[in-house]
This record gives C-alpha cells, structure tokens and sequence, in this order.
C-alpha cells in the first residue's frame, strides 16, 4: 500500500465516522414504530404472498411477530426501521428456547440467524400439537 | 496505468452530497431516510471494498495488459470517435456484468451485498462489493483492451460509468426530463432496479444508457401505484459487515456441500434455485405475482 493510499483510506475512515454520527443526529429513519395486528398482516400478506394465517401473535415490545400458517411459522422481526421475515417447521418454533419472555427461534439462515421475539408465554398450550 | 481516477477525485462529492441529502432532509426540505446503523454498513462496506480492490488490482492491471499487447487495432486516445466507441462499448459491458451479476448466483454472491440496504439514499451507492475481484467478473473488459483501446482509457471509462451511478441513488429526485428518462439511468429507472417488489425483479440493469435495457426488453419503468420497497427477497437480518460481504458465498458453499449432485445448479443457476423447486427464483416469484394479479 502506497503513502497516498493510506492518507486517503484514512480520510476516508474519518469521513465515514462524521457521517455514521450525522445519520444518527438527524434521526431521519423510517418512522417503523411498534407492530400491530393490522400492520403484521399487511408485512405478513407482502412476504407470504397466498399463505393463510390460522394464528397470529404479536411481540409484547412490537419490535415482531409470529403466524402459524399450517405446519409452517411465518417470523417477522424488526431489524433496525425495517422488517425481516423467514418462515421455519412450525414444530421446531414450537420447542424453541423461551427465557426470560424472549422466544429465540433457529432461522438456519447465515443472513439471518436467529430472531428474538418476546412473548408472554410460549408455547401457547392449545397449539402446542 | 496510474493516472486520473474519477472515484478518488469525486470522493470529496460523495461525502459534500450525503452530508446535504441528511441535513436537507433534517430540514425537511428532501425526501430521505437514513437510519444510522444502516448507513454504517453501507459506508463501511465501501471503504472496505476499496481495500479488498487491492487484492486483485494487480491481476486485474497484468491481465489487461497482457491482452492488450495483442490486440488486434491501434485506438489512439486523442481522437473524439475513440472515445464515443468507448463509452458505448464500456457501458455495453456493463449493462452484460450486471446482467450476469443478477442472474447468475456466483456472480450475484459478489454483487447481492449492493442491494442489502432496505434503504435507498446516496450512503447505498457505497455499498459496495468486496469480492468483485475474486469473482473475475473484471474479465468481461478485457474484449475492449484486445480491440485495442489503451488499459488507461477503459479504466477511465469505468470510473466515469461508477461516478455517474452514485447520484442516481437517491428518492430526492422524483423524475428527470422526459428525454432525459428516455436514454439515460435515472434515479427513478436505477429505484426499480433497488426494489424487492416482484414486478421490478431483475430489471433495468444499466450502467449510464438505459437503452440497453430497452434494446433487452429488461426495462421497466416506476410505476406510481407499485412504491419501491428495497432490499432483497430475503432481506437480511443483521448489519454485519461480514455477513453482508459474505453470506450469499456461505449460503452457496452449504448448499453445494449439502447437495454435492447439485453442485452446477447451486452456483451457476440463477439466485433462489434449488434442486427440489423448494425455494423461489425472480422468474418464479414474477410468475406466481402475475397469476395472482
């Protein structure tokens, strides 16, 4: 790496910092605010086009939410002012670990490993088969 | 082939622009969102991909040498159609990388990390790729140095098309010129092209000239009733730095290892296929919205 490489990458790296804490002073994000029933549906309608939801519940913080749509759970979680959504086997989201009212559920996916949902109660007695 | 740079010299514009697309926005006289974290990763993703750049430079500088010691025309760089045919041959392979980019999963492993922002702002043009290199999509400009153009002018092309690409990510700037929007990427042509919604998938590729994509039937125009929502079908879960750069390179490599039979699908087949029709590719995904209206 040359001299004037370096002085440019860290100018660069100076810059990156003042604008990272800019965006944050500004506070210009999405206005996301917490899930609903209504707003669940409509993000749970545009990922799972055609899938019909038989339960819904809603994270107690509003920060996601999670469907049974036959044997599959459909998971949405808040990541930053957006919303993320997989789907897992509804019978591995029903043995999910549950601490503390934060259900942890395994997406086996490397871009979204896991998503915390925090709940009242899990799993919910009556559909626990 | 050290010489002008049109992305280091345009790197005080990037930073002047997003500092104004955030303040004017503050003010309320823009129409922006940038969320903190969100930009970190797209900043970071850029000064890293400069960085990851110096791995294979030199590869990329030796090779296009060595072809161009063979070249079969003498193109002088001080000739006005010298530079027309560079500019239309340049943005031509362009428009085939980013093509290839989307449609192909090893090139889109290298290309998914620019399109994981769910926002669309001037911090995303940033976000760029830190296996580029490695994915020797870079190969595809070798034809114009065996036609004979000199290395410095296809590398001042190619910074020409990348400068020009930055502000065209932006939500600031609702519609260009009619005839403005008829021959050249615009921010409305290049949002489609950020948006996750199944009508937009896999459209308007271009690089400066939106007419490629006229001429390959990939264009489609913003449509008024269908806002853009950005991001990739799976958006991801994290901001990461390294599961932004890596996850689609991780994600394919457990395939294959899963799969092993499978291997050719699972790396040059389009994003989404799968040897069992379990997940979804753009074209299916555009079929299935199509049928269901």
């Amino acid at each position: 790496m040359d001299k004037d490489f370096l002085i440019q990458l860290a100018a660069s790296a100076a810059a990156v910092g003042a604008l990272i804490a800019l965006a944050a002073w500004a506070k210009i994000a999405r206005p996301a605010g917490p899930l609903d029933e209504r707003k669940a549906r409509t993000i749970l309608t545009e990922e799972f086009p055609g899938r019909a939801v038989q339960n819904l519940w809603i994270a107690s913080d509003g920060a996601g939410a999670l469907a049974r749509s036959g044997g599959l759970a459909l998971v949405i979680c808040q990541v930053g002012d957006g919303f993320v959504a997989r789907q897992a086997p509804w019978a591995q989201v029903v043995c999910a670990s549950f601490k503390d009212g934060k259900l942890r559920i395994n997406l086996d996916d490397i871009s979204a490993p896991t998503a915390v949902i925090a709940l009242p109660a899990w799993p919910p007695k009556d559909l626990a088969a | 082939m050290k010489g002008i740079d049109p992305v280091a010299l345009a790197t005080p514009l990037f930073i002047v622009t997003i500092i104004l697309e955030i303040v004017l926005t503050r003010l309320c006289k823009l129409k922006a969102h940038y969320e903190a974290r969100d930009t970190a990763a797209s900043l970071f993703m850029g000064l890293g991909s400069s960085v990851a750049g110096l791995a294979t430079g030199g590869l990329v500088v030796a090779a296009t040498l060595w072809v161009y010691q063979h070249r079969l025309f003498d193109i002088p760089m001080t000739v006005v159609w010298a530079w027309v045919a560079i500019f239309l041959l340049e943005d031509l392979t362009y428009y085939v990388f980013h093509r290839l980019s989307h449609e192909r999963r090893f090139w889109w492993a290298a290309h998914v990390n620019h399109h994981t922002s769910q926002h669309y702002n001037l911090s995303t043009a940033l976000r760029q790729t830190w296996t580029g290199g490695l994915a020797g999509t870079w190969a595809l400009w070798l034809p114009l140095a065996f036609l004979g153009f000199p290395p410095a002018m296809i590398a001042l092309q190619k910074g020409i098309s990348l400068v020009y690409q930055y502000w065209i990510h932006t939500e600031a700037i609702r519609r260009m010129p009619r005839w403005f929007e008829a021959v050249f990427n615009t921010p409305s042509h290049h949002r489609v092209h950020h948006a996750r919604n199944p009508i937009y998938l896999d459209r308007n590729y271009a690089g400066i000239l939106i007419v490629w994509d006229r001429l390959f039937g990939t264009f489609q125009p913003e449509l008024t009733a269908e806002p853009c929502r950005y991001g990739v079908v799976k958006n991801l879960g994290t901001f990461n730095i390294l599961r932004v750069a890596f996850h689609e390179w991780i994600a394919m490599a457990a395939d294959v290892s899963r799969h092993p039979r499978h291997l050719l699908g699972y790396v040059f087949g389009p994003p989404g296929w799968s040897h069992d029709a379990s997940r979804e590719t753009s074209a299916m995904i555009k079929a299935r919205a199509r049928v269901s209206g």
